[in-house]
């Protein structure tokens, strides 16, 4: 269900759009301008310059904070739809007098596309519903969406795919697909999951990471209980912060596990969650380990150099 | 006494030699790719390897040509454009390149820089022969005036760069579409199964919309605000 929602206490587990794991997600996401904000290949202009005082600048970059949150909303996560066949009238008698399917579209300009009827006249004479696919294609004929095209373009098939990973594109493909797709469309799904395998697969989180599919990532992962090479690579980048609300968040989904019981008996926060989970439910618990153990060798390298004069 | 048709054998014999040998003189100088040959005649070093073959076997794997030794020699590392020089009258150049350079099997004098070369195969799969046509700096196609080629090759080229950003081969700039959150709950009668009419005594109507459903203050008032000179004087309260 849309909105927000406190983490309920009545036993259910939670759901992408609580303000918990929302705030959790963002909190992970960051918020990089130099990526949100970077040059793209673009129509050349001259380029403008402007004086500021500091106080104007401070204004400008807080402008542009704004404009990146606004860009880092998260695309919603829903379960997949279920399928519509539902047949309103079966006229016998109108059988062989049409050889085609006639499709029947409420064009009402103020409702929305969800609630819109769309029926199918079969040539054998059943009036039925049109199914989610066909609704899609109708609503896109006749309130075209910006960027989403009638058929979807040839990337979205699995070879295609495979082309676009290995030129590092997973951003650009998950915009797309988000424009092409509905969110619960099974098509949507596929791409996403995909998508989201190949990056655990080759450890590319970093090139999500100031996105607004960051948190999908994060979502689908935790969900999946791949949450290991996730780990590893913010270990690697000093994230500590961000591992411990992965681990907070992969106890809220799997509250049963052997993870979470022990980290609610030690009341344990920070990087001992870390140990816990590598200790109890980890998958790939050497490799976490291995890099637990060169940040504390690193941090320790670093007080003893700072606390030296 | 020779007949007049050996005289004109003797003479076509002899036309023919000198032909040849002014051919012989003359061709040495002349660069090999600026011959003006039939499309079915490749431009091959070895004399005796069957043209119909490469240019067949390029038009499977267009992207073998521009990895091979023969490319190389011919264009290095430039685009296939770069040292092409469009011939016309004056210094500024008409703004539309010509139509095309092969009408049936007559090809016309200084071909475009994919006509000159028949083993270049445009297809959507040999990316590398499309960056050649893309502005690195802003990914927009270049114009046919800068890179010389004809009408109906940049429109060629034009639909197999599109087709290559479909298939995700060429990479391009993804817009950013702003996402709006709909009501995502999938309740409506429109897309659930029709529940059956109540039985009971009518009471309640199948649909609610089947029903008066009085309309929001905010549309009663705006549809009184556009036909406010038209409201009979009933009420007291008529918007005005």
């Amino acid at each position: 269900m849309p909105g927000h929602k406190k983490c309920p206490t009545d036993g259910r587990s939670p759901q992408f759009s609580d303000e918990e794991v929302q705030n959790i997600l963002t909190k992970i996401t960051g918020l990089d301008l130099q990526k949100a904000f970077r040059p793209v290949k673009q129509e050349l202009k001259p380029p403008t310059y402007r004086l500021m005082t500091d106080a104007q600048l401070a204004q400008a970059t807080q402008k542009a904070i704004q404009i990146a949150k606004e860009r880092l909303k998260m695309p919603p996560v829903l379960p997949e739809r279920k399928p519509i066949d539902d047949v309103l009238a079966e006229d016998k008698f109108l059988e062989g007098l049409e050889t085609v399917k006639y499709v029947f579209t409420d064009i009402t300009y103020n409702i929305p596309h969800r609630e819109r009827f769309i029926v199918i006249r079969e040539p054998g004479g059943t009036l039925r519903k049109a199914t989610w696919e066909e609704r899609d294609r109708m609503v896109q004929l006749y309130f075209p969406r910006e960027g989403r095209r009638l058929t979807p373009p040839p990337v979205f098939k699995e070879e295609n795919l495979m082309v676009v990973f290995l030129q590092d594109r997973h951003e650009d493909i998950l915009d797309l697909c988000l424009v092409q797709f509905e969110p619960d469309s099974p098509d949507y799904r596929r791409v996403h999951k995909l998508t989201y395998e190949d990056i655990d697969k080759h450890g590319k989180y970093d090139l999500l990471r100031s996105t607004r599919h960051f948190g999908g990532m994060v979502w689908y992962l935790v969900n999946g209980k791949k949450i290991d090479g996730l780990l590893i690579d913010m270990i690697q980048r000093d994230l500590i912060q961000d591992t411990a609300s992965v681990i907070h968040l992969y106890h809220m989904l799997h509250p049963r596990g052997s993870s979470a019981k022990e980290a609610g008996e030690q009341q344990a926060q920070g990087i001992d969650l870390v140990k816990i989970f590598t200790r109890t439910e980890s998958q790939k618990a050497g490799y976490v380990e291995l890099a637990l153990q060169a940040y504390q060798e690193t941090s320790t390298e670093r007080s003893a150099q700072s606390s030296s004069p | 006494m020779a007949t007049p048709m050996q005289t004109m054998i003797r003479r076509l014999r002899v036309s023919n030699l000198i032909l040849s040998a002014w051919q012989g003189t003359h061709q040495a100088k002349r660069p090999v790719r600026l011959l003006a040959a039939p499309v079915s005649r490749s431009f091959c070093t070895v004399p005796d390897q069957p043209a119909f073959d490469s240019i067949s076997r390029y038009r499977e794997r267009p992207w073998e040509y521009l990895e091979s030794e023969e490319y190389i020699e011919k264009y290095g590392s430039q685009t296939v454009w770069a040292d092409y020089r469009r011939n016309h009258k004056g210094g500024i150049p008409p703004q539309k390149t010509r139509k095309t350079c092969i009408r049936g099997d007559k090809i016309s004098g200084n071909p475009c820089p994919v006509c000159r070369d028949p083993k270049i195969q445009v297809d959507y799969r040999n990316v590398k022969l499309l960056e050649q046509f893309i502005s690195t700096h802003s990914g927009v196609i270049h114009d046919p005036t800068r890179t010389g080629v004809c009408m109906k090759q940049h429109k060629n080229l034009t639909r197999a760069i599109d087709t290559a950003r479909d298939h995700g081969l060429l990479p391009f700039r993804v817009p950013f579409v702003e996402f709006k959150m709909e009501d995502y709950s999938n309740s409506h009668g429109a897309v659930t199964k029709t529940p059956p009419p109540s039985e009971a005594g009518q009471a309640r109507p199948w649909y609610s919309w089947y029903q008066w459903n009085q309309p929001p203050e905010k549309e009663i008032a705006k549809v009184r605000q556009v036909y406010h000179k038209y409201l009979k004087e009933e009420e007291p309260v008529a918007g005005q």
